[in-house]
């Protein structure tokens, strides 16, 4: 049996050793945090600014479309959303296409402490948990209580101060979606472009590049990617959180793979010059 | 004769829905408005119906197990029944606020969130190791994918800023700029794609998922 | 009448159903339209044959396309999914492997037994087929442990993904690798394609998922329809190409008619 060389070894590591280090080194941050500055870019500025344009009594919705599993990367720009919302005055309606989206609602409301100030149903409210995908969702501009008859507690909608004459697209003056799917186009082709309302979208890391050409477009006013979209937020608003945390993790994850792939690559650069 | 029928009805049903829809898209009539109102909450009812489906058949292929003992499988189906009904009937114990049963809201918090954030994290690892093993610079087409990947990796983190400030806006480059073409092409290419299945589905010629395939 | 804004839509929409068929019935009259192979439906018999030769099973499945039929988006990737998953079966009976469909889909339980059951009966052996073929999980994690869990105990030798796949498709993928599994995929998901080309042997991309039932059928009105999109994504090109060269003048002529 031929021996292997360190080039060789370089391309074949085995994988739980790269699990392990990466393991390590996610924990580092928590342990010494390293507190690098986050740059911001144009999509969480024009984000921001969209949200400051809202008056007081404006109705906002924010479709939850993500689960518990992207609380890391949806929850804090939700968290950073909801606070700007608040400091507006905006009314805000939470309604939610995945089972536990009453989770991520309840996690918002307790991250914000500034929700304890306001009284649900007349400030704030979650009608709960709809399914059907685009049909539901162009039937919500059409007619909210085609769909929801109660909020997710089961008070009639109509007993609900906050939805006193709001019932369509043409009551809400912004769409605020968070997913890690589809919803976002959903709510492009049935509430932007056909009523005109202002429509962000809070998005997982993955979902980033098939969003920035809304945005260039101008079909967005707002995009933010995952968790580094989160803590570009917080650092807009001035309240660091959850997000700003995660970044040393990704500091040193991204720093791991790329390591790994020059080592990978220069074992093989080394052994097909040898060959 | 029965089975056509059958088939040949569903196109129909479904040709008939379709034209509905792009007529109410584009025509303002009221009438068809009203009616394609009425089709969307029949998706909505008929989606939320289709969680059953799910359900039977999952009580279906683990009472299998269960009644077949079959080895080192049938207590796992019996725990997965258990707990299905357990959840089930806690649920149901307030079916408006079923958050409010303490034990129900236990389960959600401490179990099904925590799993279900534990397996979206195993994505970080398995991205590592499929980086690690495919970005391989075979090729001059690889080699400007494995730079580009770099730098746009080194955008997101903001140790890129620190090691280099030039780098964020190099990766930013392709993450803004470079890589738009290309997204805004498979837009297009998609919804084209997409066009010509529902245009053959409404022709009843995309009979695949039918278990109609000529040829084979 | 048309309603303002979508003009435009109404007539880019009338044009390529024009298209299609206007080729449709010129490939129904017997004009050759080529296409060319997909490497990764060309790749299917060898996977099946390594299953056969191997002992193992073959596991399908169609992600998780946000658990419904009814998504536009993702919903016709699991319908072209079983359009291929019949083409798949039917091999798979042919040369005697056993197929493991994995699913958190509920609304397609239906479709994809009736596939099944119709690839088996097809091939003459009924009998073989079981509906417990057909694994279901509820949820995305769920679904997704489970494939995890197959592939580790069962080591199928050959995998195929096709559909509206999401985070799943790296740890799919990869967990595959891990077994020395064949790997054949298909997404239309912008944001999965990168995962399974790097993580897959043989990779469907964007519209060829919808085209691949025209690649297994070869089937004239499939094939017409193709043509037809062909043709709308040259005239999409002389717009660009225009609407650069118009962009110069300064003039918006085309971006108003565009946006009517």
């Amino acid at each position: 049996m031929s021996q292997e060389s360190i080039w060789d070894r370089l391309q074949r590591i085995d994988r739980r050793v790269i699990y392990w280090i990466l393991f390590i080194l996610l924990m580092i941050p928590f342990i010494r945090p390293l507190s690098l500055p986050v740059s911001i870019g144009p999509q969480s500025i024009t984000f921001i600014e969209g949200l400051r344009k809202l008056k007081e009594g404006d109705v906002v919705v924010i479709n939850i479309s993500s689960g518990v599993s992207a609380w890391p990367e949806c929850l804090p720009s939700l968290v950073a959303v909801s606070k700007v919302l608040i400091q507006q005055k905006a009314k805000i309606i939470f309604w939610t296409s995945f089972v536990d989206g009453h989770m991520t609602f309840e996690k918002i409301v307790e991250k914000v402490p500034e929700f304890k100030k306001l009284t649900y149903g007349v400030d704030y409210v979650h009608l709960g948990f709809y399914t059907g995908a685009e049909p539901a969702v162009a039937q919500l501009a059409k007619n909210i209580r085609s769909i929801f008859t109660t909020d997710y507690k089961g008070t009639p909608i109509d007993q609900l101060p906050i939805m006193k004459g709001v019932n369509s697209a043409n009551d809400v003056k912004m769409v605020i979606s968070s997913d890690t799917g589809d919803y976002c186009d959903y709510y492009i082709r049935q509430w932007r472009i056909p009523y005109g309302v202002p429509l962000a979208e809070i998005g997982i890391a993955m979902n980033f590049s098939a969003y920035q050409p809304h945005w260039q477009a101008g079909i967005l006013f707002g995009v933010t990617a995952g968790a580094r979209g989160g803590a570009e937020l917080e650092k807009l608003i001035g309240a660091p959180g959850d997000a700003t945390i995660t970044m040393d993790s990704i500091n040193t994850s991204h720093l791991l793979v790329i390591v790994a792939v020059i080592l990978a690559n220069l074992g093989y650069a080394a052994t097909r010059r040898r060959k | 004769m029965a089975e056509v029928v059958r088939r040949e009805l569903v196109y129909v049903l479904t040709a008939v829905v379709v034209i509905i829809m792009i007529v109410d898209y584009f025509f303002a009539v009221p009438a068809i408005s009203a009616i394609a109102g009425e089709l969307n909450t029949w998706a909505t009812v008929i989606s939320t119906m289709a969680l059953t489906l799910g359900a039977v058949n999952i009580i279906r292929v683990h009472s299998r197990n269960v009644r077949k003992r079959t080895p080192g499988v049938w207590y796992h189906s019996a725990w997965l029944i258990f707990i299905f009904a357990f959840v089930l009937l806690l649920g149901l114990t307030n079916i408006n606020n079923p958050s409010a049963n303490p034990i129900y809201k236990w389960i959600f918090d401490y179990s099904y969130v925590s799993l279900g954030q534990t397996w979206y994290a195993i994505t970080g690892f398995y991205i590592a190791s499929a980086a690690y093993r495919a970005f391989r610079a075979r090729n001059i087409d690889a080699a400007l994918l494995l730079i580009a990947g770099i730098l746009v990796m080194l955008k997101n983190a903001p140790i890129g800023e620190v090691i280099w400030a030039q780098l964020p806006v190099l990766g930013g480059w392709f993450n803004d700029i470079g890589q738009m073409p290309a997204m805004r092409t498979f837009l297009i290419v998609a919804a084209f794609g997409l066009l010509a299945f529902g245009f053959r589905t409404l022709l009843g010629r995309e009979r695949g998922f039918y278990g109609e395939v000529g040829g084979g | 009448m048309i309603v303002a804004g979508r003009q435009t839509a109404f007539v880019f929409l009338i044009v390529t159903v024009a298209l299609f068929y206007i080729f449709l019935e010129m490939a129904r009259r017997g004009r050759r339209i080529p296409i060319r192979t997909f490497p990764a439906i060309a790749a299917i018999p060898e996977a099946i044959g390594r299953c056969a030769e191997m002992g193992k099973p073959l596991l399908y499945t169609s992600g998780y396309a946000m658990e419904t039929l009814s998504n536009p988006d993702q919903g016709p990737q699991t319908l072209a999914s079983i359009s291929i998953l019949s083409h798949v079966a039917r091999l798979a009976v042919k040369a005697g492997v056993k197929l493991y469909y994995f699913t958190c889909i509920q609304d397609s339980l239906p479709l994809v037994e009736e596939t099944l059951r119709t690839a088996y009966l097809e091939e003459g052996k009924p009998e073989e087929f079981d509906p417990l073929q057909i694994k279901y999980q509820a949820g995305q994690s769920p679904y997704l442990n489970a494939v995890l869990g197959f592939m580790q105990r069962e080591r199928p030798a050959a995998n195929i993904l096709m559909g509206g796949f999401y985070y799943e498709s790296v740890v799919m993928g990869e967990g595959g690798n891990t077994i020395g599994a064949m790997q054949i995929a298909g997404t239309a998901n912008t944001h999965q394609m990168p995962f399974l080309i790097a993580t897959c042997d043989y990779c469907l991309i964007a519209e060829e998922l919808y085209a691949a039932s025209a690649n297994i059928t070869q089937d004239p009105w499939v094939l017409g329809c193709l043509r037809g999109e062909d043709i709308m994504k040259i005239v999409i090109l002389a717009l660009l190409i225009v609407g650069f060269v118009i962009s110069f003048t300064g003039t918006t002529f085309l971006i108003d008619v565009l946006k009517r």
